[in-house]
């Protein structure tokens, strides 16, 4: 792995708790996430016994859809969520154009700047969830005012390529004060680390890097936005994917390109020489999180294809895995996919397909443990799966993947942990940065093939085709947070039947017909919770799963200061 | 006022949900019934939060349209400035716990935050999922335009007729 240097981290602490609480815990909202979910657990002596993951709100999408051109389902699905907006655009129109048969010839350029596209979300997402949606959760900002700038950029020199000096991270901290000082809400309202917190491991120095990082990664990630919108014309909402292609012939040009590559690469060497060292420095010291948090059942649709209607040809591989077993990684089989509603908002106790949904709500109540989510329980097998940068990753290193499997060695062998540590919330957070940077490193490739097939006189990008009267198709998604699949059905040339099946809807939807528990309420329970207060580690693992329950509402609530915070009965 | 100074009209909201949609959907209108000096700009924000940070700080004054709660009846229009804006807190369905406020203390953060209004109307209902606005909201969007090409003029814009 470029820019980081070995160093051996310190001996494995163990959480301390000496509150034995038992009793109820509510998480409600979870903040750092996109939506609404709500968290109860029960803890016994101190180790949480049972969950339910409730998601608020309720996405009526497929009722919506029903009757339009199946071309404008990309513009509606992009909008039920706020901030994969591509992933649902491509999704919907991978699905239309695998109904009518377009897959199968679309432009190898138009395949290619989809993956740029996708390659540089994969940047964003992760770098934006590393710092600032994931971090506080392990990073005691305010204990890093107490560090000595010297020591510190000591210690960054000797964990990454770049040259920190002392006085950059003075001026941090200097900074920092006047945010803490002036009370702001925002970024440090909510942190469990305010006043201390004993789960919180790091040394104050350790703190400050990162804090600086996270105030660079803020510029940053603006950049790795604007590299999205060199080919998607706009970011939020892209607007250059249609049934056939894309449409950004400007983005052709040499300079356009070039645009593309410059924040491509500032966006690369921030990952080389910030993100993946403060990942394995925070990783170090948190090595008990390599017990804690972990699940069975792995699904993987892979992402960035060779050839667009073939998913064996994805550079990060489709694949499934049950009960942990590398040996055995399965081929992913659409048919076995079914959406469970026993224990959701919604009429009867179907177990359908995907091409068979039905969206039929009945809320119950709020206190309701019966019926609980908005949320279906979608089931491979009747298995509950994992979906996101875990499984990628692991998908990846169990096939032997040439790219995958020496990063992960690289990870493991600089932590001193075995593979078995992946199966953790600490293995969730270290394969979204493995991930980040196994792309990283390919997409000059790919932006290389794009510039040859120009240059060769090749300027494809879109192709013309019919919509019939009738046809079904899915488009499959490895998005930044998993597996995502749009499956639609056209009759009389209108949407007759639109399904999503979304990767927060795996990772954090409710019990299924059998009462199998979904992956974040398996992963959440044996966890120990120091303080049932500031339940810090239940937001560590929900966290770990970057959740995205499809944003509903965003108005501004002037009538109110009050910061919503969790309830102990 | 300087006629170099940046001026982001920024609708934000989710069109998906009736009333939620309406600084999207006026910003969107603004655009096709007028056209506005260079160093104005307009754009639809969807329900984007710490994405919308490189467009924010590039601009000095930042107008933003959206549905707001206060203590009005639906269909109130509201004018927001600097401390009204800090004692609001839309964190319940905030988006990564940067709603459109946390975003601005994060572009604090980065030193660019620009001054900033917000035009806002109370919305009748912004849970149904219907792509249209309600009849009650519908009926201020002259108002709510209106408002907004105030605060353009204000902050030093201009604008005609398209």
């Amino acid at each position: 792995m470029s820019g980081c240097k070995s160093k051996s981290g310190p001996a494995v602490m163990a959480t301390p708790f000496d509150k034995n609480y038992t009793g109820p815990v509510t998480v409600d909202p979870l903040t750092r996430i996109e939506g609404h979910l709500k968290i109860e657990v029960e803890v016994e002596n101190g180790k949480v016994s049972n969950v339910w993951s409730s998601a608020q709100l309720f996405r009526g999408l497929e009722i919506i859809l029903k009757g339009r051109d199946p071309r404008d389902a990309q513009h509606f699905t992009q909008r039920s969520c706020g901030v994969c907006t591509y992933v649902h655009a491509l999704a919907s129109t991978r699905a239309v154009e695998n109904a009518i048969g377009v897959d199968k010839v679309l432009p190898e350029n138009a395949k290619i700047i989809r993956n740029l596209v996708m390659g540089s979300q994969y940047l964003h997402d992760h770098i934006v969830h590393f710092y600032h949606l994931h971090a506080l959760d392990w990073v005691d900002v305010v204990s890093g005012l107490q560090a000595d700038p010297v020591k510190a950029a000591k210690l960054a020199n000797s964990m990454s390529s770049r040259v920190t000096k002392p006085e950059d991270l003075k001026a941090v901290q200097v900074k920092l004060k006047a945010f803490v000082d002036s009370g702001q809400l925002g970024i440090f309202t909510n942190a469990y680390f305010l006043g201390g917190h004993d789960a919180y491991y790091l040394k104050p120095e350790e703190n400050l890097i990162a804090t600086a990082h996270y105030l660079e990664g803020l510029h940053l990630q603006v950049k790795a936005a604007r590299a999205m919108a060199v080919f998607g014309a706009k970011n939020p909402h892209p607007q250059f994917t249609i049934v056939g292609g894309v449409t950004c012939y400007e983005s052709l040009s040499k300079e356009r390109i070039q645009e593309f590559k410059d924040l491509y690469n500032e966006t690369k060497k921030f990952v080389d020489e910030c993100y993946i060292p403060d990942l394995l420095m925070v990783a170090s010291y948190y090595k008990d999180w390599a017990g804690i948090g972990g699940t069975s059942n792995f699904l993987s649709f892979g992402e960035f294809p060779s050839v667009e209607n073939d998913i064996d040809s994805r550079f990060i591989p489709q694949g499934v895995i049950m009960n942990r077993d590398l040996k055995n990684v399965m081929n992913f089989d659409p048919a076995s996919i079914k959406e469970d509603i026993k224990h959701s908002w919604y009429k009867g106790e179907s177990s359908l397909h995907p091409y068979e949904g039905e969206t039929d709500p009945q809320y119950t109540s709020y206190e309701d443990r019966d019926r609980y989510s908005w949320m279906k329980a979608p089931r491979y097998k009747g298995e509950s799966m994992e979906v996101g940068p875990l499984a990628h990753v692991l998908t990846a290193y169990a096939r032997g993947h040439k790219d995958f499997v020496p990063v992960v060695n690289s990870v493991l062998s600089h932590l001193g942990v075995g593979a078995d540590a992946l199966f953790s919330t600490l293995g969730r957070t270290a394969a979204r940065g493995i991930e980040t940077t196994v792309v990283a490193n390919t997409m000059s490739e790919w932006v290389n093939n794009l510039e040859d097939n120009i240059s060769s006189g090749n300027t494809d990008i879109a192709v013309e085709w019919d919509m019939p009267d009738e046809a079904e198709g899915v488009g499959f998604v490895g998005a930044p947070r998993g597996a995502l699949s749009h499956w639609i059905k056209i009759k009389d040339k209108k949407i007759e039947n639109f399904q999503l099946v979304v990767p927060s809807t795996w990772n954090l939807g409710p019990r299924c017909n059998q009462n199998k528990m979904s992956a974040v309420e398996e992963a959440l329970v044996g966890t120990p919770i120091a303080d049932p207060k500031r339940p810090v580690e239940i937001l560590r693992t929900v966290h770990s799963y970057d959740p995205c329950i499809a944003c509903g509402v965003h108005v501004i609530d002037a009538r109110t200061n009050e910061v919503h915070k969790f309830k102990v009965m | 006022m300087s006629e170099s100074k940046k001026i982001l009209v920024l609708g934000v909201g989710n069109i998906l949900f009736t009333d939620e949609g309406i600084g999207v959907k006026v910003v969107t209108d603004l655009q096709k019934e007028f056209s506005f000096s260079p160093n104005v700009t307009l754009m639809d924000g969807g329900t984007l939060g710490t994405v919308l940070m490189g467009p924010i700080m590039e601009c000095d004054m930042l107008i933003v349209v959206d549905a707001v709660l206060g203590d009005g009846e639906p269909g109130s229009v509201y004018r927001l400035t600097g401390e009204d804006l800090r004692r609001s807190l839309a964190f319940k369905d905030s988006m990564h716990q940067t709603d459109l406020l946390d975003t601005l203390v994060l572009c604090d953060l980065c030193d660019s935050r620009p001054d900033c209004v917000v035009v806002g109307v109370e919305p009748f209902d912004y849970e149904t999922m219907c792509e249209h606005v309600s009849d009650t909201v519908k009926a201020q969007f002259p108002i709510m335009k209106e408002r907004v090409l105030e605060e353009v003029i204000a902050a030093g814009g201009s604008y005609k007729t398209a």
